[in-house]
């Protein structure tokens, strides 16, 4: 890996996909969970991935992040993606800082880890250690842990899941601001459609192993598309609407 | 000592050893006694006890020859320690343990790193380690005398068998325990394997592996004492066995008591250790 000395907005610089997955297929045994997917993420683009339980939407993040193996097709990504999952995954032996900086190759992982955390609003935390923190606070560290390696592709595996209500929407801030300043591509996995309709400039519904359903929004945060439509492309129907 | 007992909990096996849960609300008489009191309290039973031994032996209830009084023994401690071979003694057996816990504590966790991270070498290696420790292992000392005679040896080879099999299960138990998310998040983060070992596995496998030195700790005093025993011209085992050929019961008591008070400093040291590496782990060192 090469050691990147630039600026965090350099990147977006720089147009260009973040991600170009080519007839991707894997299968648990005779099983297919992903069939013969394609999808492209631009840099600077958020796109939110929905579907129901097992319809393969955590298995195409884990393929992208490298972590399963893929059974066909290929998966192009100009660096190795950052990864946020819904555990925060801090290491409770480290402070926040070294958790920050961990797998970062540069003789400045402190001040850029500080950086990092002054991003997420903990700059005056560096080491504090990961049980002093709220739900809420650890999952910034493990966002601040991501975006210090200065990815080109950002995947968040229903990172917000496990906040509590209150808690989530000053995240959604957190992170549109965040996205907006680094321009990674994102994949969002989430079973959340409100999120998905704040968050992403593209909706992707999944069934059955392939992009089902594609959506694409203002990008402001406005909803282009009503709630209960993107209920209905996950086969539920909604008996009472808000909308 | 039992081998089932080695692996118990860290958390569990501290909250039996600590007494600092003074404040926890705890059912009983409603009698409000505060932290030092309870403290205080807690020693009162065994100075009382000294105290009662000392005046039975003043009082001549207690025969010198079964049970000499406390101060007697502290007297002999002194007058050994000045002018006797005591300090010799406790500093030879201070070294065989020393060489045994390193010897034993290197080969247990070597064997027991190699177990834990790779399943070839857990079949090639567990099963016999596991027969082996299916022996008593002070069972094991004839056979040891008659390999290496009574001597330095044989006393150091049989601490080291001691203290292999605890540090062994307990490195092999903590690698195993190391949380998988962890493992692959320093995949996600692009961590080498080296780096992976030392900042992810071998961190997250401490608080067992040291549950192990403390266990490896008490069967290293019990080695010892066994070792020191059966045959030494130095050591504090000899300081007793030497004593007992002259019916000084004083000497002996001392020599129980010396061993009594390393076990304890063993121990306390064990406990530092735990509370300084393990500053950010819930059950060990406290808040900061």
């Amino acid at each position: 890996m090469t050691l990147q000395v630039s600026l965090p907005l350099s990147s977006s610089a720089i147009p260009g996909p973040a991600v170009i997955v080519t007839n991707l297929g894997r299968a648990y045994g005779t099983r297919l969970v992903i069939d013969n997917l394609n999808l492209r993420i631009e840099r600077g683009e958020f796109v939110a991935l929905l579907g129901e339980s097992g319809c393969g939407k955590t298995t195409l993040l884990r393929a992208l992040a490298g972590l399963d193996p893929i059974d066909g097709g290929r998966i192009v990504a100009p660096r190795r993606p950052a990864v946020v999952f819904q555990e925060h995954r801090l290491l409770p032996w480290e402070s926040l800082w070294r958790n920050v900086s961990l797998g970062l190759q540069a003789a400045d992982a402190r001040a850029r880890s500080a950086t990092a955390l002054t991003e997420v609003g903990l700059g005056d935390r560096l080491d504090d250690w990961p049980r002093n923190l709220s739900g809420g606070q650890a999952q910034r560290v493990a966002l601040a842990r991501a975006l210090v390696q200065q990815p080109e592709l950002l995947l968040l595996d229903e990172p917000f899941a496990a906040l509590d209500a209150l808690t989530r929407i000053r995240m959604h801030d957190l992170v549109r601001e965040l996205v907006a300043s680094h321009r990674p591509g994102v994949l969002l996995v989430t079973h959340d459609v409100d999120e998905a309709i704040v968050l992403a400039d593209r909706i992707l519904v999944m069934r059955e192993g392939r992009i089902a359903f594609e959506h694409r929004t203002k990008g402001d945060g406005s909803a282009t598309i009503s709630r209960a439509e993107l209920l209905a492309e996950l086969g539920v129907v909604a008996s009472r609407s808000p909308n | 000592m039992s081998n089932i007992e080695q692996t118990a909990a860290p958390a569990e096996f501290d909250r039996l050893q600590r007494e600092d849960g003074a404040a926890s609300p705890r059912r009983g008489l409603p009698l409000k006694i505060g932290k030092r009191g309870l403290q205080l309290l807690s020693w009162f039973a065994p100075v009382a006890l000294v105290v009662l031994w000392e005046v039975l032996a003043q009082r001549g209830c207690l025969s010198p020859q079964v049970l000499p009084a406390p101060s007697k023994v502290i007297k002999t401690a002194f007058k050994l320690a000045t002018t006797g071979s005591l300090l010799n003694d406790l500093g030879i057996s201070l070294l065989r343990v020393i060489a045994g816990f390193a010897i034993g504590g290197a080969v247990g966790f070597v064997l027991g790193t190699l177990v834990g991270f790779s399943r070839v070498a857990e079949a090639a290696i567990d099963r016999s380690v596991q027969m082996i420790r299916a022996v008593p292992f002070l069972a094991s000392l004839p056979l040891v005398i008659v390999w290496l005679g009574v001597g330095e040896a044989e006393k150091i080879f049989l601490v080291a068998l001691g203290v292999t099999f605890p540090i062994y299960i307990n490195t092999t138990l903590g690698i195993r325990q190391v949380d998988p998310k962890l493992i692959e998040l320093g995949r996600v983060q692009g961590l080498r394997p080296l780096e992976l070992i030392r900042r992810i596995i071998l961190p997250g496998a401490l608080p067992s592996i040291l549950t192990g030195v403390r266990y490896a700790l008490a069967t290293a005093w019990l080695a010892l004492v066994v070792a020191e025993t059966i045959g030494a011209q130095s050591g504090i085992g000899f300081l007793a066995m030497d004593a007992r050929e002259f019916l000084r019961t004083d000497v002996i008591v001392l020599t129980i008591v010396i061993y009594a008070l390393i076990g304890v400093a063993a121990d306390a040291i064990a406990r530092l250790l735990e509370r300084r590496l393990l500053a950010w782990h819930p059950n060990y060192g406290g808040a900061r």
